[in-house]
């Protein structure tokens, strides 16, 4: 991609040095890279045929990254990552969805208020403060319904479902569906739905 | 060093609108819904960060913001009256509403509906319940919450992602989950 400019993009920015595309992947606009403040490379990395949509936000620490699999869509998700969050191949992730390995500010209050103060001195305001970030990872063909989130140090196994509107606080194992706030297990696939062709 | 004035980067701020210095409101739909007519309709201290924030307020709604808040794409639905302290984080795409928006009697969303419709124009609407929101100071609430009207949420209280509060949340508490549970509280 030349000059890092999207040629369809309304948004008048440019996609970051550190952000790997693959030559088949689909950025809709760089917008989601607006709070892209990675140093590492790459910082954010698109796999063959992967895709983000408009309202996907990279919101992504200096230390942290984020790896989109093969076919990876991902329709408008909030991607809070100080760390690691890994999207699987094939893994589908609906709109309003937000992904998070860490909280950005401490949860003591005096420890937040310092935070917020030295926040608005910022040029780019936003939330940078040293907490714990747990990797998150999201394994091949997982499906996220909108508006769920996923909270820190979560894994969901291959292959899993994770119902509209669901938080999910704990690691859901391969090939199962979730749903509900806090998520809970509805059941397990059926060994027909995993070995349908 | 004086701090700069606040001020919103996409346009020229409704008159009813007053920032304590160094405060900034960037996104361009800030203000498609503010409708209120009330001379103070949203008033915001010092300090604070209102990055995508919706501020859609009814004719008589109240919006009042402390110092040193930080909104992420906030969709503030205000009829009548949110109150909000100092040190205030709400999260990305979290809702806050202080109103029904609509009647609960069938025969009264009738109406409502009518007066509502292409075909209801001046026609009253019936009255809707609204109840004043409470948020005090150094309240965290996660992305994708939602606070409904008449709740009041302590000072210090934390709102896990995702979470539906329909009841008053006390100081400190952490809380998650749909209907909200108090799950600890805040170390």
């Amino acid at each position: 991609m030349s000059g890092r400019k999207l040629p369809w993009d309304w948004y008048d920015g440019e996609l970051p040095q550190n952000v790997k595309i693959h030559e088949d992947a689909y950025v809709e606009t760089s917008f989601s890279f607006r709070f892209f403040r990675s140093e590492r490379s790459p910082g954010v990395e698109y796999g063959r045929g992967a895709s983000t949509y408009l309202g996907t936000m990279f919101d992504v620490g200096p230390q942290a990254r984020v790896k989109l699999g093969d076919f990876a869509l991902v329709h408008g998700a909030r991607i809070i990552c100080d760390s690691e969050i890994l999207i699987g191949d094939y893994a589908l992730i609906s709109w309003n969805v937000v992904l998070m390995d860490t909280y950005r500010v401490p949860t003591a209050v005096a420890g937040r208020r310092s935070e917020l103060e030295a926040l608005a001195q910022r040029e780019l305001r936003i939330a940078a403060a040293a907490v714990e970030a747990r990797p998150v990872r999201i394994e091949s063909k997982v499906w996220i319904g909108f508006e769920s989130c996923v909270l820190p140090g979560v894994t969901i196994g291959e292959g899993s479902i994770v119902g509209a509107r669901s938080v999910v606080t704990t690691d859901v194992p391969p090939f199962t569906i979730v749903a509900g706030n806090p998520a809970r297990i509805v059941r397990a696939l059926t060994t027909e739905e995993r070995d349908a062709e | 060093m004086k701090p700069e004035p606040g001020k919103w980067l996409h346009g020229t701020l409704p008159e009813n609108v007053t920032l304590g210095p160094n405060t900034v409101i960037t996104g361009d739909l800030a203000f498609k819904r503010f409708h209120t007519r009330l001379p103070d309709g949203l008033r915001i201290g010092a300090h604070g960060t209102m990055d995508g924030v919706h501020f859609d307020l009814g004719e008589n709604g109240r919006v009042t913001i402390g110092d040193y808040c930080y909104f992420t794409n906030v969709v503030l639905l205000c009829e009548l009256e949110v109150r909000i302290g100092n040190y205030v984080v709400i999260g990305w795409n979290a809702t806050l509403a202080d109103s029904d928006f609509h009647p609960i009697a069938p025969a009264q969303r009738v109406a409502d509906a009518i007066a509502c419709s292409p075909l209801g124009k001046g026609r009253p609407r019936p009255p809707i319940a609204c109840k004043v929101i409470i948020i005090e100071d150094d309240v965290w609430i996660g992305p994708n919450a939602t606070i409904l009207k008449g709740v009041r949420i302590g000072a210090g209280a934390w709102i896990e992602p995702g979470t539906m509060v329909t009841r008053d949340v006390p100081p400190g508490a952490r809380i998650m989950g749909n209907p909200a549970e108090v799950i600890g509280e805040v170390s």
